[in-house]
């Protein structure tokens, strides 16, 4: 016995040893994760080569936008400016479907000093955010004002950062209003102009109808709720923060109106209460099973709830309109924006080449494409404009009609914003804090997120 | 009992301590170990302790990311400061360690039943361990997705069946204790089975003559489970307790997947918030800070708990 507890002991002491190696091995593997960005290198922007060179190959970065295989809109696009442009070759690189994941892929490379991507397909928020951490190329340094004046009103605004443009929009998005249009003509009711209406149209058909939900949007704890937070906020004439981005403005009575009317669609059994998890597939996904009479959603929604293999609905089902406002303010509610922007990387070896490609992608050719093939929402006003664009599309016909907000993202700091925003509404609408305190914990938040130089959202 | 014997017995002929070999050799042995060992070695510094000390570094400075690089200048204790000053970094810290406490607790219990039962079975163990393998052997990632689908709010499994008996709709995910009771159900389910594992191979390896002793003895099952095969068994349990803290307080991908760190922040660990600073917000200085923050705190908890268990291994035998 004496010896076996000898042995024992040293066991455990070589047992020891190597669960220290375990333990630091794995908290190597969770550190590891964070120091595997590039240490600083001195890779100078190169500028050499605009205008002069015509040929050459660049490297686009972009997720999936609609299509796939040979009707993938970046391949179709892609082959269509190579024919225009014989000597400039695109080489595609698919980008993750998750806009943050994307987000850290690229800030990662560009700080790590990679020239490739040459361009890039990016979120409509990432401007600032992008811009002060110089991982895009201030556009406005090489394009004409010209140039810029030709996209819709509000979006070079959106891409702009601290005077300079940096994004060139490609397609954009924006929020509306889907609807059941035969339940509606059953009930003769019309389109509801206000929320209010909306809700207690929404109740009576549920009532009468049996339908199981009468309105689905987004308000899982991501960035969408952001999205359909700024509408109802700024119909109810409240903003996120003050113009300079000083200070935030969420303890509002107008932001009280806005989280208060979105719980109680919960509370009224209008919305379901898994709404707290719904992303814009699941909302779409609900309405296209024909379970609700309301949706608010994207552009793409529409084709989504009108084409057979992902929707139980037919095209003299589905009904699109901007969304509502509330009761007292002017028709229609506002749309927040969304959509993506062609940046540049700073590193790029052929900036000349990146900019024909980002120019083309602005043109008459490539927009339409975009929106008549694939209905996305033209940028270039001419284009939105269009009878042929208009007549294509039933959410296109409408865009003209929409009133638009962006979302506050002027500030390089604006995850951490949004991210308090989202956090908090969502916890409103869980119910697991009241309207008021839900927004106190979010204005508090939000003004760490605007006052802090680098530590914004811990 | 006879079961237990015979299946420890075999084990504990084999593993008789070597005998006579003279201390020169076994230095040399040592030396030529080293030697064997030490690309392998040179190689794990270099992916393991540089990053560390990269990160340690990085959490100390002014961290900015630019197109030219990261950036870092002077030393500083603001990442710090802004993490003992963030309401949400003190509430994912108590999260995880709740967390953690909580699922590995009934991981190892449950894990021990399911080993207890499987050393007993004289048919079929292997088949029995192969299903039981099945859920550990599953991607994370995946696992998350399919618990998505179970404890989805509207078309989800939970609720069919919920309704089906008229229970109303469970918002599983949507409302904050359901959210991280069920992805601690699902870390359970996924884990237990690595507990169970651990701990059949430490049954597999008890001396059977203590058992023999118990039993001329006349002393009961439960006697001999509480006084013999726990307390044996304790170096392999601590051994599987260190294994899962390590992993549960790195918690990443069920909140990643399931919830988002949803709904509002009650699912939000520290790895969540370190990998939002970091990548989200690109606030380098910040995420380097949570990481280092939390590879602390799972290091003292670890000496600790191997402390604990040096102990009362030396209790035990004295």
């Amino acid at each position: 016995m004496a010896r076996r507890t000898a042995s024992g002991l040293a066991r455990t002491r070589s047992r020891k040893t190597i669960i220290f190696i375990a333990a630091a091995a794995a908290g190597a593997l969770s550190l590891a994760a964070c120091g595997g960005s590039s240490s600083p290198s001195a890779s100078s922007s190169s500028t050499a080569g605009i205008g002069s060179t015509t040929s050459g190959t660049i490297v686009w970065s972009a997720s999936p936008i609609a299509g796939a295989g040979a009707t993938d809109t970046r391949t179709v696009l892609i082959s269509a400016f190579e024919k225009a442009y014989p000597k400039i070759k695109v080489t595609l690189v698919s980008a993750s479907t998750s806009t943050d994941t994307n987000r850290a892929t690229l800030a990662t490379t560009i700080s790590g000093g990679s020239a490739t991507p040459d361009v890039y397909m990016g979120d409509v928020i990432w401007p600032a955010q992008f811009g002060a951490h110089q991982l895009a190329v201030p556009l406005s340094n090489y394009l004409p004002a010209s140039y810029f004046a030709k996209f819709a009103p509000g979006l070079i605004q959106g891409a702009t950062y601290k005077g300079k443009v940096y994004g060139s929009p490609l397609f954009e998005d924006q929020g509306f209003l889907y609807y059941r249009k035969d339940l509606l003509a059953k009930y003769h009711m019309s389109v509801p102009t206000t929320w209010e209406q909306l809700a207690s149209d929404a109740k009576t058909i549920q009532a009468k109808n049996g339908i199981k939900y009468g309105f689905v949007w987004e308000g899982d704890s991501y960035e969408g709720l952001t999205c359909d937070f700024m509408e109802y906020l700024t119909d109810a004439g409240g903003a996120v923060t003050n113009s300079t981005y000083s200070k935030a403005t969420l303890d509002s009575p107008a932001a009280l109106k806005a989280v208060t009317f979105m719980r109680s669609l919960i509370t009224s059994g209008v919305t379901p209460a898994a709404v707290t998890t719904f992303q814009e597939p699941q909302a779409m996904d609900v309405f296209a099973a024909g379970q609700s009479v309301f949706l608010r959603n994207w552009d793409y929604a529409y084709s989504y709830a009108t084409t057979p293999a992902t929707s139980k609905l037919t095209k003299s089902q589905v009904g699109v309109a901007p969304l509502p406002t509330f009761q007292g303010q002017s028709y229609p509610g506002y749309s927040n924006i969304g959509g993506w922007n062609m940046y540049i990387n700073p590193h790029s070896k052929h900036i000349g080449l990146d900019l024909t490609f980002i120019k083309w992608l602005a043109s008459t050719q490539a927009q339409d494409i975009l929106s008549e093939q694939y209905s996305e929402i033209p940028t270039v006003e001419s284009v939105r404009t269009s009878a042929a664009v208009i007549s294509s599309n039933a959410v296109l016909a409408i865009v003209p009609k929409t009133k638009l907000v962006p979302r506050p993202a002027g500030t390089p700091n604006y995850p951490a914003l949004s991210t308090a925003i989202y956090t908090n509404v969502n916890a409103i609408l869980a119910g697991s804090v009241s309207p008021s305190a839900g927004l106190s914990s979010a204005q508090s938040q939000a003004n760490t997120a605007l006052a802090s130089t680098s530590s914004g959202g811990l | 009992m006879t079961t237990i014997s015979s299946a420890a017995q075999q084990p504990a002929a084999v593993a008789a301590p070597p005998v006579g070999r003279p201390d020169t050799n076994r230095k040399k042995l040592a030396r030529l170990g080293w030697l064997f060992s030490a690309p392998a070695l040179i190689f794990v510094a270099a992916v393991t302790i540089f990053p560390i000390l990269y990160s340690v570094v990085m959490s100390l400075r002014n961290v900015s990311v630019t197109g030219s690089g990261i950036n870092m200048t002077g030393i500083t204790g603001a990442n710090y400061s802004a993490l003992i000053h963030s309401s949400l970094y003190r509430y994912a810290l108590g999260f995880t360690v709740v967390y953690t406490i909580i699922t590995v607790a009934i991981e190892l219990i449950l894990g021990t039943i399911i080993a207890l039962v499987l050393e007993r079975l004289t048919a079929g163990r292997g088949w029995m361990m192969a299903l039981l393998l099945i859920p550990w052997s599953m991607i994370t990632v995946i696992n998350a997705e399919l618990w998505g689908y179970i404890y989805e709010g509207t078309y989800g499994v939970l609720q069919a069946i919920f309704q089906a008996v008229g229970l109303g709709h469970p918002n599983v995910l949507g409302t904050p204790t359901p959210a991280i009771a069920g992805m601690m159900v699902a870390d359970i389910w996924k884990t237990t089975p690595f507990v169970a594992i651990i701990v059949l191979a430490g049954l597999v390896m008890l001396p059977g003559d203590v058992y023999e002793a118990a039993e001329m003895d006349g002393a009961s099952g439960w006697y001999t489970f509480w006084h013999i095969t726990l307390p044996l068994l304790r170096p392999t349990l601590a051994l599987a307790l260190m294994f899962r803290v390590l992993q549960a307080f790195g918690l990443f991908d069920l909140p990643y997947v399931l919830t988002g760190g949803g709904p509002g922040t009650s699912t939000t660990s520290l790895a969540v918030l370190g990998y939002e600073a970091m990548f989200k917000n690109l606030d380098f200085g910040g995420g380097a800070a949570v990481a280092t923050s939390t590879a602390v705190l799972v290091l003292i908890g670890c000496l600790l708990s191997l402390r604990t268990f040096r102990v009362q291994v030396g209790k035990e035998n004295t």
